[in-house]
């Protein structure tokens, strides 16, 4: 490949802005997180001393940190499993209907562009204890529902508000990956006299394969860090820490509790989290290409 | 091929439309409850229908500083539309010459500028947000625009989309532009800027979302009401507390805060889904 | 106008890949000199050596006895035609054109009026709106043409211009650049794989092979008197007979034991080189070999026949007559006329100097 060999300082010219910001808010913020979470900060801050990994025990020991987890895996398996099954249903439908699939493509894709903040008002009006429609209607099968009040009630406003927002982006995937599936699969299939039930599990799915476990990954990174809006701006972790996820958790500790070090600490273990499932994601999608 | 069943295509339609309508009772729910009064709310359950103050509510955010903030829906939208227009903007800026950079140069260290960019792709600010308010800080960047936009630049998402972009220009463009005499700040202005148009478009609505959407970092940064963000500024009007919720004020807030990114997405819907499907891979 | 001399010219990659192995040739002004031969023979990498788009790794290469080693593509005065035309999909033909005088800063008037003129020349005056993607192959090959001229540079190199075009497209182009080269009377350098159209457009050909060249001369020359097995090899259609051959008490014995001709100055083992069409068919009385036709392939005005002959391992091939009587399974008495035989070392390929009987008779 040709490229401009000659120029010696014009790339540094181009990647200097990039290279800028990139130190100043990604590595040295990085930094000093890794270098936080071995030391514990007095509470007036007059000075710190290095614990080794005294935060990292502290945090993985506490029952509260395991609460956090164990939410933090509710709302990623609820969201993932509700949202992407609901578009894959919804998908598949619009695929069938050959006339229409961009109309309803137009009418589902908008949630997207909703903050998950807002999601979470529009929908915390709908099962407000008071005036909620929902609610209203609960009342009326005997479910009294204040999600102020009971947590798991709390933990289902946030998946479903969560669920709202992340199936559009879902629906446009699988769409995209359905209507990619060459016609002359299932027409083969039909030959074969494979019904549409059976065409759907033994060709139409293992071909969406990769584009489902895209998907996962995506709204498993959702359901950690981008629930925050939604849970703040809802039930702000509450009741009793019944929606406390594990980001919800460093934010509290750090902004609220100023406990620097575990809050650096937690951060470090997101960190690790993070990392690993973006590499599985590298992983699996490199074999992908191969196949 | 599909069999012709002409029943199941009904039952198709059936199940789509009522999830379209499902989609839409939140959004319904809120228009409604934005045109009554708070009086008129709090008499039972949250009405179906319209009432007749949809104008006055809005006008009354739009105008005056909301109950719980210093501030005007027209200020938080105008603070809102300043970070993303930021965001996109800037974003894209650095990204074209980074991967410009990256894909069309060779150099000493190569190789490492693009590593020290694409690791960032796997940390998202939540993780390192408690430094990144420390820099902030330190900088003197809290409660101001350049506070809110920069450390959200800080990702390679769009450089990565330019990248591969880049990697599938012919390399004979890039030939036959040099032998007619373009050096690099030519081929990029009169060739590859061109070229990139629709992916340009594509990443703008992408970031544009990204950026208007922003919660946790708007939230840490601005202790300033001037400053606020829409979307932020939803809890603090929402939050239970003795007084009675302004349901009506919040709803409208709430739809202020979503027409620009809906609107954007429905419009320029052929941009964004083409970048969404490309960033997959 | 201008000529180009290159000396000892090098080309080695960062891998350690030697594309070039000391490439020595001179081109007069005004000539086309036609690069051939097969793919990986560091061809293409000549003329991007030439054009400025690799780096030369040693050795020296100058513009009218200028040096221009060091100097970036633009500033050569080249103009290239790419094999993908490699036009610019957002510019509508005139821009195309005009980019190049563009960067130069020549004024828009005179431009606009070179534009048209090169247009005109190869009649594009219709198209010059019209953005690439809304022309055919031809006229993209065209524009592409037309976007090299319209410089007036002092060298065109062409990199298989022609090979993304149909093969009818591609003869009548073929006869284009030629009549456009000699009308304009610039140096070119023009690479091919396809030595029919390397054959048809040069004033002398190059043959490359394996990083190095084989032989530079006319076509006619490289026809008549391939200075390796290699050329003769590559250099016409359908391709030379080779015949494994032995010298023998000063005799050059072919097959299982026809004698051909005397040989004194040569030992041992040899090839024997012969062209389809100098075979001849003749009474078994004076014929060299007989052949037995395997497979016939009817041309029209020739037919080729593919021969068996006992003793040989590969199949003789003989251009005949369109209209001559023959079935397959026949069998033909065949003659090679001495003065049409090229001998060749089975070692290193190259020619053995010899000469015929018959040609000394003459």
């Amino acid at each position: 490949m040709t490229t401009f060999d000659n120029h010696r300082v014009t790339p540094w010219i181009l990647l200097a802005p990039q290279l800028l910001v990139v130190a100043v808010f990604f590595f040295w913020p990085a930094f000093q997180a890794l270098q936080q979470a071995f030391y514990v900060e007095d509470p007036f801050g007059l000075g710190r001393s290095f614990v080794w990994f005294d935060n990292f025990t502290r945090v993985l020991a506490s029952p509260e940190y395991h609460r956090a987890l164990g939410v933090t895996v509710a709302v990623g398996v609820g969201v993932a499993v509700g949202a992407m099954a609901l578009a894959l249903l919804l998908a598949v439908l619009a695929d069938r209907v050959i006339r229409g699939a961009r109309v309803y493509r137009s009418l589902l894709i908008w949630p997207y562009a909703v903050a998950p903040a807002v999601a979470g008002v529009l929908w915390m009006f709908l099962f407000d204890p008071g005036l909620g429609i929902v609610s209203h209607l609960l009342a009326g099968v005997g479910v009294r529902w204040d999600h102020h009040l009971h947590g798991d009630q709390a933990l289902a406003l946030v998946i479903i508000a969560s669920i709202w927002k992340q199936m559009s982006y879902n629906f446009v995937f699988f769409l995209a990956g359905l209507q990619a599936i060459p016609r002359s699969l299932l027409e083969a299939a039909a030959i074969d006299a494979a019904g549409p039930w059976r065409r759907f599990w033994s060709i139409t799915f293992p071909l969406l394969s990769p584009t489902t476990f895209f998907l996962l990954v995506m709204n498993s990174v959702y359901a950690f860090f981008e629930t925050f809006g939604t849970i703040d701006a809802t039930t702000a972790g509450g009741p009793g820490g019944a929606t406390r996820t594990l980001v919800y958790k460093v934010y509290e500790d750090g902004v609220i509790g100023y406990d620097l070090g575990s809050s650096a600490a937690q951060s470090v273990i997101l960190m690790l989290l993070v990392g690993l499932l973006t590499l599985i994601q590298f992983r699996y999608v490199e074999r992908r290409v191969q196949y | 091929m599909r069999y012709r069943r002409p029943a199941l295509d009904w039952l198709s339609h059936g199940l789509l439309l009522l999830c379209v309508v499902a989609f839409c009772l939140p959004v319904w729910m809120a228009l409604t409850a934005s045109t009554h009064t708070q009086t008129a709310l709090y008499t039972g359950t949250a009405p179906l229908w319209f009432g007749g103050e949809g104008l006055s509510n809005f006008i009354g955010v739009l105008t005056a500083p909301m109950d719980r903030l210093g501030a005007s829906a027209a200020r938080l939208l105008w603070n809102s539309t300043v970070m993303a227009l930021g965001i996109a903007v800037g974003k894209i800026a650095i990204s074209i010459l980074a991967a410009y950079a990256i894909v069309f140069f060779r150099f000493p260290l190569r190789r490492t500028c693009f590593w020290l960019i694409f690791i960032t792709l796997m940390l998202p600010i939540e993780v390192r947000i408690m430094p990144t308010y420390k820099v902030a800080a330190d900088l003197n960047l809290l409660n101001s625009y350049i506070g809110l936009i920069l450390p959200l630049i800080a990702s390679a998402t769009a450089t990565f989309l330019f990248r591969q972009f880049y990697l599938t220009v012919p390399n004979e463009l890039l030939e036959a532009a040099r032998v007619d005499g373009a050096g690099p700040w030519r081929f990029l202005r009169d060739i590859l800027l061109p070229l990139s148009k629709t992916n340009i478009a594509a990443l703008f609505v992408i970031m544009f979302l990204y950026g208007w959407n922003q919660y946790l970092w708007p939230l840490l940064i601005t202790t300033d009401d001037h400053y606020l963000t829409t979307v932020v500024s939803l809890k603090r009007i929402s939050a239970a507390s003795d007084e009675l919720i302004p349901w009506q004020e919040v709803m409208a807030t709430t739809l202020l805060a979503m027409l620009p990114p809906v609107a954007v997405i429905v419009v320029l819907q052929r941009f964004f889904v083409k970048g969404l499907v490309d960033s997959e891979k | 106008m201008a000529t180009l001399k290159l000396t000892a010219l090098e080309k080695t990659y960062p891998n350690g890949h030697r594309a070039l192995h000391g490439i020595d040739l001179e081109i007069d002004d005004g000539e086309m000199v036609v690069v051939v031969g097969p793919s990986g023979c560091g061809k293409s990498t000549l003329l991007r050596c030439l054009a400025g788009l690799e780096t030369i790794s040693s050795g020296e290469l100058a513009i009218a006895g200028q040096r221009v080693n060091e100097l970036e593509p633009a500033a050569r005065d080249i103009a290239m035609v790419f094999q993908n035309y490699a036009l610019y999909p957002h510019m509508s033909v005139a821009d195309n054109m005009g980019y190049a005088l563009k960067n130069r800063g020549v004024p828009k008037p005179e431009r606009r009026r070179r534009v048209a003129e090169t247009a005109s020349l190869l009649g594009l005056e219709a198209l010059l709106e019209r953005k690439p993607g809304q022309l055919s192959g031809g006229q993209r090959q065209r524009v592409a043409m037309g976007r090299a001229i319209v410089r007036e540079p002092r060298v065109f190199l062409f990199d298989e211009p022609l090979s993304n075009l149909d093969a009818a497209l591609r003869v009548q182009m073929r006869l284009e650049i030629r009549r456009l080269q000699k009308r304009l009377g610039i140096t070119s350098v023009y690479v091919t794989h396809d030595q029919v159209e390397a054959m048809t457009l040069a004033d002398r050909l190059v043959i490359m092979n394996g990083g190095r060249i084989e032989q530079v001369g006319t076509p006619l020359e490289l026809y008549a008197r391939p200075r390796t097995r290699f050329v003769a090899g590559f250099i016409g259609s359908p391709a030379m007979n080779f015949l494994e051959a032995r010298v023998k008490d000063g005799e050059i014995i072919v097959g299982d034991g026809s004698v051909l001709a005397p040989a004194a100055d040569i030992q041992g083992s040899i090839a024997v080189g012969i062209r389809p069409e100098h075979l001849r068919v003749v009474d078994a009385g004076e014929a060299d070999l007989t052949a037995r036709v395997e497979m016939l392939e009817p041309l029209g005005a020739d037919t080729l026949a593919y021969c068996r002959v006992s003793g040989l391992s590969l199949p003789l091939v003989i251009r005949l007559d369109g209209g001559a009587a023959l079935a397959e399974g026949q069998t033909l008495a065949v003659k090679l006329p001495l003065s049409r035989l090229h001998l060749f070392d089975l070692d290193s390929g190259e020619r053995l100097p010899w000469h015929s009987p018959e040609t000394s008779i003459v």
